[in-house]
């Protein structure tokens, strides 16, 4: 008993005060009337959905975050499938923001906690408190798992994961990969492929020179250095690679493979042979180099372990750029602001998607312990 | 050939790798707005590799002394903060050349020093030069860089020269045509942008994805449902900061008039475009201007136009003096420092909807905002209640400070008895985009690089533009019966005449 108290008061201090779900309309007009100075906004429905133990609660500091630069109705949902009873509670509160030091502007969050068979109730009684009008976001934490169904993705209008939490990524992108072809209107955002914004766009910039421009067409090596929890992260970035320039999988060359570390063939639209390879190393940060080069020119960004900031290079017959850039947010609040921030319909995942899929599911996954070095 | 990573990275123009000139870069504009944006841009990983800042002045100074004086104020004003590492590597790459402005040999010099940057760089060749001087070096800068060969590339193709120019654009129409014709015997008018910071603003490019975006304005958005539309731009200040020299020479209408407020009816009126090039925008907004009834006569420009100088008043709590009493203004100055217009725009779509502009100084408060004032509806249904029907929709577009929309609209009270009142439906940018909008000059800076004139103005705009005001300046100033100049205290929302005005037409401004 003492132990469920101390649980109860806990979610309370997180997730504010906690209402009958047939009362949530009502609760949150109260809390409105409470305080007529605040200012509600809302241009998403925001839904953070975790299977994991008490991640309740830590959304909760996280949707807080978000809601400093993007309005929205945030939905909670907490969900423990394994037990054996079913429930669901439920609580509301707002975060407040001082905007430009004038007038505080207020979110509302609804927090769900279900346990048990849940998945009719997500769609009945969670989704019936969405903002009518406003587009569904919906951030899946963790694994996928069977509550993500049809009756769940068609009310979604972009979907928010983070392939680096998965195990079996191959598994699960198939899966997304047939709801994208299901729904064509359902726009993936795949945290990981944000991770490797800064380093793409940093790439981009460094192509801009002529020269670099002119040795394009040469490159015939690429290398990439990622940590073994990103390796998902570096082969969209070759995939990436591959899709922008056109590259062909050479799949006679790969069959040569032979070092533990990931090996790719490509033959470029001139004929050139292309060989990628992509090195995992324990430490540093999610992708640790990333290096283009041919006989004559060599583009690189990299980030040292600790650093805040990415290095390009350029060393083209003798021309030399290096210089620092941001290199962005690891946290993945901040990297969901990011993907909020930048609209659109994500057409460049859903190009370099099919690249990836063929370098994910053309070669095995090695175990950790044999490809980390 | 196109870079290929740059292809769906981002859904904008790509700037390209290019040498920025200053002209001027001692100047104000300088250190508070063009050094802090291309830092930002920066910052933000917008700015290609290989960008370089030459800034161009008369002052003696080194590489080393024009740099800091840049972080300094790079430190107060920047819109990201101030990150050393960053500013570590923007400041290497900015440099500081001495010249007058009139010496052809300073230009060859820089000559010499673009070539030698670009030698160094691989044979970039691309410069964009910034004109951010006072505007009498205008001619002389562009008659030195083409004497000295710098307003073509010649490092083969794909390499470009561009120029902004800063306003003023001239003065009056002969001014801004002769200064057209030196810009285009120096560069084509593809490379010519002269620059309007109020189209880089959020909201002013919001005003095209406002009604092309949106179903249901677009119809409405003609004679058929619109029954006025008023453009206000208030200011709170007077002439601070020893800008009184400038003000008396130019005004209300020359300064703000001509340029911004202008620029925005014509983004209000205009056709839907074809495309969304640059010229395909610019093609129907010089349609709207050459669409302006011209008020040709000293009769029709005391009728439809309003000029008035303040008098001392009480602005924010302070206590504030007179126009004519304002450091180096003539204290027999005739330059107003508040105009009020009705502009007519005779088009199909706008036949008999008066557009009303206003602009002020010393007003109660800084803003500017276009107001869509809907025609009302008919009080068939209403007709026998007391009272009537309040008022029609307004449509608000704010450009600043407080960016947003808001949609006025009539609402039942509750109660048993049928009784209404207006009420505002009110979109606000900071509220629902927590993220703080670019500073307009970052978004220019980074267009001219990439080469996209849409947001610049075209040389027949700002001659159309200043087609319409040398009327009124004529009537102004060079009729033996001067037209009145009326007067308003300070810290009022303007002269009685500028309410008549509108009250002829039996309508009033709105309250901001």
């Amino acid at each position: 008993m003492m132990m469920q108290e101390s649980v109860q008061d806990e979610y309370s201090l997180a997730l504010g005060k906690e209402v009958p779900i047939a009362s949530i309309d009502k609760e949150l007009h109260l809390l409105w009337e409470a305080d007529k100075a605040s200012t509600n906004a809302s241009l998403i429905n925001l839904a953070v959905y975790s299977e994991a133990d008490g991640a309740i609660i830590r959304n909760s500091e996280v949707v807080q975050a978000i809601t400093r630069e993007h309005a929205c109705r945030a939905l909670l949902i907490g969900i423990d499938r394994e037990a054996s009873e079913a429930s669901i509670r439920a609580w509301v509160t707002a975060h407040c923001h001082l905007s430009q030091g004038r007038k505080s502007v207020c979110c509302e969050q609804i927090a769900f906690q279900l346990t048990g068979k849940a998945t009719g109730r997500l769609r009945n009684t969670v989704f019936a408190h969405l903002n009518s009008d406003l587009p569904l976001v919906f951030w899946w934490q963790g694994e996928l798992s069977p509550i993500f169904g049809e009756r769940l993705y068609s009310l979604i209008d972009r979907f928010i994961f983070d392939s680096s939490d998965w195990k079996s990524p191959l598994e699960s992108f198939r899966c997304i990969e047939q709801v994208m072809e299901e729904v064509e209107t359902l726009q993936p955002m795949d945290i990981e492929w944000t991770r490797s914004y800064h380093i793409r766009y940093a790439i981009a910039g460094l192509f801009d020179d002529p020269l670099a421009m002119r040795a394009a067409e040469r490159m015939n090596r690429v290398r990439i250095v990622a940590h073994p929890k990103h390796r998902v992260a570096a082969l969209q970035l070759l995939a990436w690679m591959a899709a922008c320039t056109g590259w062909q999988r050479s799949m006679d060359l790969g069959l040569m493979a032979s070092s533990p570390d990931d090996h790719y063939y490509f033959e470029s639209r001139e004929g050139v042979d292309v060989t990628a390879v992509i090195e995992l190393h324990p430490e540093g940060p999610p992708i640790r180099l990333i290096e283009v080069s041919c006989a004559d020119c060599l583009v690189s960004v990299s980030r040292e372990p600790g650093s805040a900031y990415l290095q390009q290079k350029l060393d083209a017959e003798g021309h030399v750029i290096d210089r620092c850039t941001p290199a962005g947010s690891e946290d993945a609040s901040e990297l969901v602001m990011n993907q909020l921030s930048m609209g659109g319909k994500n057409s460049l995942y859903r190009m370099m998607m099919p690249v990836f899929l063929d370098l994910l599911g053309g070669e095995p996954e090695l175990p950790s312990t044999m490809s980390v070095r | 050939m196109k870079n290929p990573f740059r292809k769906d990275l981002v859904s904008r123009s790509r700037p390209e790798p290019c040498t920025v000139v200053i002209f001027g870069a001692t100047g104000d504009l300088t250190h508070r707005k063009l050094v802090p944006a291309l830092y930002n841009l920066q910052v933000e990983g917008a700015l290609p590799a290989g960008v370089k800042m030459i800034g161009f002045a008369r002052r003696e100074k080194s590489d080393e002394e024009f740099r800091q004086g840049l972080e300094k104020l790079n430190k107060k004003v920047s819109r990201s903060g101030h990150d050393e590492a960053i500013w570590a590597e923007f400041a290497q790459n900015v440099h500081y050349h001495q010249s007058e402005f009139l010496d052809l040999d300073g230009y060859r010099r820089l000559s010499e020093t673009l070539d030698a940057i670009d030698r160094e760089r691989g044979g970039h060749g691309s410069r964009l030069f910034y004109i951010a001087s006072s505007p009498s070096f205008f001619d002389d800068i562009l008659e030195n860089l083409k004497q000295a060969g710098l307003n073509q590339c010649n490092c083969g193709e794909g390499c470009w020269a561009r120029v902004i120019v800063e306003k003023p654009f001239g003065t009056d129409l002969p001014t801004a045509q002769h200064l057209n014709r030196v810009v285009n015997r120096t560069f084509e008018e593809k490379d010519t942008y002269r620059i309007d910071h109020y189209l880089g603003k959020e909201t002013a490019q919001n005003i095209m994805v406002l009604r092309f975006a949106n179903a249901i304005f677009e119809p409405l958005w003609n004679n058929r449902s619109i029954d006025h539309i008023q453009i206000t731009c208030s200011e709170n200040l007077g002439m601070e900061g020893g800008r009184g020299g400038y003000y008396d020479k130019a005004g209300a209408l020359r300064d703000m008039v001509q340029n911004h407020l202008l620029q925005l009816l014509s983004l209000v009126a205009m056709e839907p475009p074809t495309d969304l090039s640059a010229d395909g925008v610019r093609d129907e907004k010089v349609k709207v201007l050459r669409s302006l009834r011209q008020w040709d006569t000293p009769e029709l420009v005391e009728q439809n136009v309003v000029r008035a100088q303040y008098v001392a008043g009480h602005v924010d709590g302070e206590n504030v003096v007179g126009y004519r009493e304002e450091d180096r203004v003539d204290p027999e100055s005739m330059t107003e420092s508040y105009v009020a217009l009705k502009i007519l725009v005779d088009t199909w779509r706008w036949s008999g909807v008066p557009f009303y502009v206003r602009m002020g100084k010393q007003l109660p408060k800084k803003a500017t905002e276009i107001s869509i004032h809907f025609k009302e509806p008919p009080t068939v249904l209403f007709n026998a209640l007391s009272g009537g029907v309040p008022g029609g929709n307004v449509l608000v577009i704010r450009i600043q400070p407080d960016e947003g929309i808001s949609l006025r609209m009539v609402s039942k009270i509750p109660g048993s008895s049928l009784r209404m009142e207006p009420v505002k439906m009110d979109f606000h940018y900071s509220t629902s985009f927590g993220k703080g909008s670019p500073e307009a000059y970052e978004r220019l800076l980074l267009d001219s690089m990439a080469g996209d004139a849409t947001l610049f103005a075209r040389r027949d705009e700002v001659e159309e533009a200043w087609k319409f005001i040398d009327h009124i300046e004529r009537a102004w100033h060079e009729v033996k019966r001067p037209l009145k100049m009326s007067e308003y205290v300070a810290g009022t929302w303007g002269p009685k005449d500028a309410d008549d005005l509108l009250a002829r037409d039996g309508r009033k401004w709105r309250r901001l």
